[in-house]
Order: structure tokens, then C-alpha cells, then sequence
């Protein structure tokens, strides 16, 4: 057993350090020079799509140098990219999608020109996603699909240019395999998107309204029928990546920062035991989840899968970042109550906007009820 | 950066897993902890054959030059079986004095006899008025011309009463609570003035207060710096929580395993309780909490292997998170086997009362995570 890096991988988390030094944008030019970033990014080697292979224009990182990569960047707070495109739909793409698709689309994915949202949830499928009843109906001729429903949920649908749609093509048999993927154009007079605000003030989802779209066939990914196998790879990826573990780290920092600006009696918010406590609590689980990951990073590392363990990081990374935010919401005190203005001190503009946006963490991307589930049946074989 | 075990550790594991599966089911180990002493010394003696008790040790000290990984590697097996025999009193905790702490004479003296099995050792620490506090320490050694008499109680020591030699902390000089002024002695367990009443703890064990009376002790048998003893103590201390913690790891692996196999035997309203989702969910949370335990674990022994800076923070978390997570998959494990949980008959019983006397040496839950945030 050893708990360090090999001098290679030394190497490399130094050349991604010295990258970021030289290269990251400061203070408030990190929003307005960002497009900057990213091609310094591409110009490195595909390091804009750190997660591609090398035969679609990526790096080819192995797992550790992918680990090292994600950590430092997040350490960094680096501008981050919508993970719809470059994340969800271009795996896909690369693994099921034809040439011609891949070569339509993988271009204006990378270069960000293109905005993609997610249409999988329904008002009557969430958990139960292949419960899903969007319908698309080949036309007679065989060239199109027409397709009806609606999508709930949908983040950032309101400044996507297309959407990546599970859909029913088939109602009889089992329910996971009647189900289609298909790619949807958003300016389609027939799509209509209604914001929804979640109840931390922000609109970031919205329902997707989908009344007769035509949809041509060369938008269908794959076999019809095979969505739900194509789309469940996508929904692990999916999952692994939010457990966040990187930022609740700074995240934590941050919050110690908060607590320690908060007089209280003759020291601070972060002398009271009480809640020094509650960090230290939150401090030991997140090492402990840290080190969980490079459990399985060092299994996939020596080309195994990524064992048992790694089925929990959604599951307790989520939890943490909830706790988190608790604990800024806990900092602000009276101010947690004032909504929108910016009184008492910096950071509690912010803090009770996270505490609420947080709960959707345990809810998105599989709930966490959902996940116990998967893994009482995977991992421990119970029913 | 590599997590797996080394072909050595491999077969170290395999071998101390076939020990515990031949040796130890649970009515064997009732037989064992009926005994006087609690242990069998034909076990012991196998462990020495074995070399399982030369692992740790300096290869010029005639050890075979182990690290804290191949201790956790045998720690957490034993805890897998409840093994009752003094590797921790004897091996991680007096070895670890004697191997850190002694002068090239008092190794050659002392640690040829550990590591063949003919000497019982224990670390005699743990005062009433301390609470959890290392440094808190009123037994004392006087120096009375060339020598050091001793006097004072020391409580709840393991294993004291098949001890051939004990390690004693005692105040040569500061007050109560300092930790400039610590000394660590070695001393002989039937040497004159030292009186003990002996128990069974309540995992089945054995320990006794230890009761020093002008016993007198020269420089010899002092181990390390006089006055300055107490890094050595904290040292002795980490090696013993790494030590728990792998077979609080290793217990609670058993728990929820045979947690999921009792629930799927078990029927009530027509159903295997297994099918519950409340069970299901309530023991993925048991997996879940001694999944992030055996990280920790792992993470702070290679600390130590590697002499981290980070070593001693990462020792409070785990020993903190060790707390934390048997409480929950011990208490677990007897709420899901309902009535059966409470008998003495199933072994869930047992490995509750292991890891719940686990928390209770150096330091529990609690104290553990104020040191951390301190």
C-alpha cells in the first residue's frame, strides 16, 4: 500500500497547477474572459474536454491524471462548463451515436456554440423514470417522428438550442424497452418552455411542453427501443460526478471562514462548541468520503471496476453539501431571515439561497432513497 | 498511489483468516473467555510460530520489519473472529513502548521474549481522575537516590493479570495535567509493592487496577527521555487506536453481513424481513457507515507508516468516526434481529459488546472529535 502519487502522476499534477497559474483568468476577469480559458484549455491538448478520448479530440487521461485534473480545478474554483453537452449527451454520442451524428454535433458541443438541456423526467416519471409517456409516433413513410408530451424539471431549457429526449416508441412489453432517444430541436414552434422557480428564488428548470414536433429520423440515436440501456450508462456517469467531493472541501474552508467573522461573547461563532463540533463532525466524514473515492479510483487504476464503495459517494457527498449549507445559514443568524437585500455581513446574501437550493442535491440525479435502493439490491443482494 | 495489499499481506490475511475460521466461532471463544486468564496461551504460542508476533518489529531488533499496514491487516481479521488473545496489550501497545521507547539493551532484553511468545506485556496508562486525557497523570516516581519509587493507581489495564512485564506512565516532575514531566517505565509484573484486582471486562476480557506502592525502579527501566515521555505515550496510544480501529472495522464487517443474512431467513407478515424497505434502507446505511470507517482507517495507517505531519488530525477523525460508525451498525444490528439480538446465543450479542468497549479505550467518540476541532 502506498498513499502517494507516482512520480509520473507528480509530474502531472504539477504541470495542471502550473497550467492554472499561468492561465486562469483573475478576479472579475474569470467571468468576462472565460471564452479565453477555454481555448487555452483546447490549445493544451484537449484539456477542454478532459474527459474525451483521444480519438474525439480529447486528452486520454487515465483515471488517476482524471482524478488529479477534476481535484485541482475544483480546487481552483475554474470556470465550469455545463456538464449537459460536453458531459451527458457527448459520451453517448461517441458510443452509440453514428458518424454523421457525431460529426453533426460534437463540434458545437465542444466549442460551447451549441446549449444542450436534458429531457428525461415527466410529471409522471421521476424515480420511476421509464414510467415515462412522452410518445413518438413514426410517420408512414417512415422518416419522422411525431412527438407529444411533456418534460418536467428541465435545467437550463430556457437558453438550450436542443434537447436530448427519452420517448416511448412502444407501449407493450416491459416498460424500460419501449423507450427512444431522440434529439429535439428547441426552436420547434410545436416546444413551449415554462420556467418553474425553485423555492431558493432562481429559475434554472423549467417544464417543456411538446405538442406534434416532427422529429426527423436522423435525430434518433441508435436503435429505437434501446434509449433506456443507452441513457442508464449516462445516468451512472451522471451520478458518480455529483457527489462534489472537491468543493464541499473549499466549500467547508468557506464556511469556517463565515463562522469565524461572527463575534460571539469574546470570540467567534467558531469557538462555540456546539457548532465547532458540527464542523468537526462534517470535516472527518468528508476525509473519510475522500479517501472512499480513491478506494475505487485505485480499483479502476488497476483495471478493475470501481468497487462497491464508490456506490455511496452520490449518496453521502449530496448529504455533506446539504450540511454545509447549513451550517452558512447557521452563521448569518438574524440575517438568514432577509431575502435579496444585501444586509449583514457579505455572505449571508447568499446563505439561505444555498441552504434552499441544496435540497434539491439529494433529489436530482436519482434520489436518495432511490440510490438506497440500487445499492441494497447491487451491492448487498437484498431482494 | 496504490490501495491493494502486497503478496506478503495477502497471505498474512489469508492465514490469520484460516485461524479465525478454524478456531473461533462464537462457542469457542466462550470456552476461551471462561478461562482464568481468558486466552489460550496454545494460541499464543501458535501466533509466535506463526511470527505473527515478530510483525511490527525492527528487523535488527530480530522482528520481521512490518508496518502499521500488516498490524491493520491482522487486527481487522481478529476483529472478524473477536479474537481474545493479547496482541494488543502485549504486541501493539508494550511493543510499540519497547520498540519506540527502549535503548538498544532494553530491546535485546525485552523483545526477543514478545516475539517468542514467553512474555506477556501491558501498558499500564489510564487513571481515574483523567477521564480520556493522555497527559493527565498523578501517579508518581520519586527519585529516592539511585532509584525511583513508585506510587499510585492505574486502571483498567489489559490483560495485567497474565503480564510478565508492564509499562507504567508515572509523574517525575510537573503537576497533574503537564506533559513535560511524564516518564515511561518497564517494569517487572510481580516486582514488590505492585498489588492488582483483577475483572472480566464486559467484552470478556481481561483487565485489572494496578496498584503500585514504593515500588522501586532504577533507570533501567526507564524507557526514553526522562520527564519527556509523553510523545512516546501519544505514540503508544496511536498505534493502539490504529490497532482498534482495524478490528472495529473487521467486527463491523461481520455485523452487517450477518445482519443481511438473518434478515433474509427471517419471515414475519409472510415475507422475508429482508424485502422491508425500511431494513434495506436501514442496512445500506450500516454499509455505508462501515464503508467510510474502513477508508478513514486505511487513510490514517498509512499516515503513520509514512510519519505524516497529518498523522495525528487524521487519528482524532478516525478515532471519532470509529464511534460514531460502530454505535450505529452495532445498535443496528441488534434492533434488526429483534429478540435474537439480545441473546447471548447469536454472536451479534458479543461483537456489540467489543465494539462498544472499542469507543471506551483511548478516548471515545466524543473526545476524540474535541481534540480534532481543537
Amino acid at each position: 500500500m502506498d498513499i502517494e502519487f507516482s512520480q509520473e502522476d507528480l509530474d502531472f499534477e504539477k504541470e495542471v497547477q502550473d497550467f492554472i497559474e499561468n492561465n486562469l483568468p483573475k478576479g472579475m476577469d474569470l467571468w468576462t474572459k472565460r471564452g479565453e480559458w477555454f481555448e487555452a484549455l483546447r490549445k493544451k491538448g484537449g484539456w477542454d474536454v478532459s474527459k474525451w478520448p483521444v480519438e474525439f479530440g480529447g486528452p486520454g487521461f487515465t483515471p488517476t491524471q482524471r482524478y488529479i485534473f477534476d481535484n485541482e480545478m475544483a480546487k481552483n474554483s475554474t470556470p465550469p462548463q455545463l456538464p449537459f453537452g460536453v458531459g451527458m449527451l457527448a459520451p453517448i454520442l461517441m458510443n452509440y451515436g453514428s458518424k454523421e451524428q457525431q460529426d453533426r454535433f460534437l463540434p458545437g458541443i465542444r466549442d460551447s456554440s451549441v446549449n444542450w438541456c436534458q429531457g428525461y423526467s415527466e410529471p409522471g416519471a421521476g424515480s420511476d423514470l421509464a414510467n415515462l409517456k412522452t410518445k413518438a409516433e413514426l410517420t408512414e413513410d417512415g422518416k419522422h417522428y411525431i412527438v407529444n408530451g411533456q418534460k418536467i424539471w428541465t435545467t437550463l431549457a430556457h437558453i438550450a438550442h436542443w434537447m436530448f429526449c427519452l420517448v416511448r416508441t412502444s407501449s407493450t412489453g416491459v416498460k424500460q424497452e419501449g423507450i427512444t432517444f431522440l434529439l429535439i430541436p428547441m426552436d420547434d414552434p410545436g416546444i413551449e418552455v415554462k420556467p418553474i422557480i425553485t423555492l431558493g428564488g432562481s429559475h434554472t428548470v423549467n417544464e417543456v411542453y411538446i405538442t406534434d414536433v416532427k422529429v426527423p429520423v436522423e435525430n434518433r440515436i441508435g436503435e429505437e427501443g434501446k434509449g433506456w440501456t443507452y441513457a442508464k450508462g449516462l445516468l451512472i456517469h451522471e451520478r458518480t460526478g455529483l457527489a462534489g467531493i472537491q468543493n464541499s472541501v473549499l466549500a467547508l474552508e468557506k464556511a469556517k471562514e463565515n463562522a469565524s467573522s461572527i463575534k460571539v461573547g469574546d470570540g467567534t461563532l467558531l469557538d462555540v462548541p456546539v457548532f465547532k463540533n458540527k464542523i468537526g463532525a462534517l470535516e472527518a466524514e468528508l476525509l473519510a468520503l475522500e479517501f472512499t473515492e480513491l478506494r475505487s479510483l485505485a480499483q479502476v487504476s488497476a483495471g478493475g471496476d470501481p468497487g462497491p464503495e464508490s456506490s455511496i459517494m452520490k449518496l453521502k457527498g449530496t448529504e455533506i453539501q446539504q450540511r454545509i449549507s447549513e451550517l452558512n445559514l447557521e452563521s448569518s443568524g438574524i440575517y438568514a431571515a432577509a431575502w435579496g437585500n444585501p444586509v449583514g455581513p457579505a455572505f449571508a446574501k447568499g446563505a439561505t439561497s444555498g441552504y434552499l437550493g441544496a435540497r434539491a442535491t439529494t433529489i436530482y440525479g436519482g434520489a436518495s432513497e432511490v440510490q438506497k435502493d440500487v445499492i441494497s439490491k447491487n451491492v448487498l443482494g437484498l431482494g | 498511489m496504490d490501495l491493494s495489499y502486497t503478496e506478503e499481506q495477502v497471505l498474512l490475511r489469508d492465514s490469520v483468516q484460516k485461524f479465525v475460521s478454524d478456531k473461533y466461532d462464537i462457542s469457542e471463544r466462550n470456552k476461551l473467555t471462561a478461562t482464568d486468564e481468558g486466552f489460550s496461551r496454545e494460541h499464543w504460542n501458535q501466533f509466535a510460530e506463526l511470527g505473527w508476533l515478530a510483525m511490527p518489529f525492527a528487523e535488527e531488533d530480530g522482528g520481521i520489519g512490518g508496518t502499521p499496514v500488516d498490524t491493520m491487516v491482522m487486527m481487522e481479521e481478529f476483529g472478524k473472529g473477536l479474537v481474545v488473545e493479547p496482541f494488543l496489550a502485549t504486541i501493539v501497545m508494550a511493543g510499540t513502548a519497547i520498540s519506540e521507547g527502549g535503548n538498544e539493551k532494553q530491546r535485546a532484553d525485552l523483545l526477543p521474549g514478545i516475539m517468542d511468545g514467553s512474555t506477556i506485556a501491558s501498558f499500564a496508562y489510564a487513571e481515574q481522575q483523567a477521564h480520556h486525557d493522555l497527559n493527565n497523570i498523578v501517579t508518581t516516581a520519586k527519585k529516592d537516590g539511585d532509584f525511583f519509587l513508585v506510587n499510585g493507581t492505574k486502571s483498567v489495564v489489559l490483560n495485567a493479570r497474565s503480564a510478565d512485564k508492564l509499562i507504567v506512565t508515572a509523574r517525575t516532575s510537573g503537576s497533574e495535567q503537564d506533559t513535560d514531566g511524564i516518564s515511561v517505565f518497564v517494569v517487572d509484573a510481580d516486582a514488590e509493592g505492585i498489588s492488582r484486582s483483577d475483572y472480566p471486562t464486559v467484552d470478556g476480557l481481561r483487565a485489572s487496577e494496578v496498584t503500585f506502592k514504593d515500588v522501586k525502579l532504577s533507570s533501567d527501566n526507564v524507557l526514553g527521555e526522562l520527564d519527556k515521555g509523553f510523545p512516546l505515550v501519544q505514540k503508544i496510544a496511536n498505534r493502539a487506536i490504529l490497532a482498534l480501529s482495524a478490528e472495529a472495522v473487521g467486527a463491523m464487517e461481520v455485523l452487517y453481513q450477518d445482519t443481511i443474512a438473518y434478515t433474509k431467513q427471517r419471515e414475519q407478515f409472510d415475507h422475508p424481513l429482508s424485502e422491508f424497505q425500511v431494513l434495506k434502507h436501514r442496512m445500506t446505511e450500516m454499509f455505508m457507515e462501515y464503508s467510510l470507517a474502513k477508508s478513514l482507517c486505511m487513510k490514517a495507517t498509512m499516515l503513520e507508516s509514512q510519519d505524516s505531519a497529518e498523522t495525528q488530525r487524521t487519528i482524532h477523525a478516525l478515532k471519532y468516526l470509529i464511534g460514531k460508525s460502530t454505535r450505529f451498525v452495532a445498535q443496528n444490528a441488534v434492533q434488526l434481529h429483534g429478540g435474537m439480538g439480545m441473546t447471548e446465543e447469536l454472536r451479534v450479542a458479543h461483537y456489540f459488546k467489543r465494539l462498544t468497549v472499542i469507543d471506551s479505550q483511548f478516548g471515545n467518540t466524543d473526545h476524540h472529535l474535541t481534540e480534532f476541532v481543537a
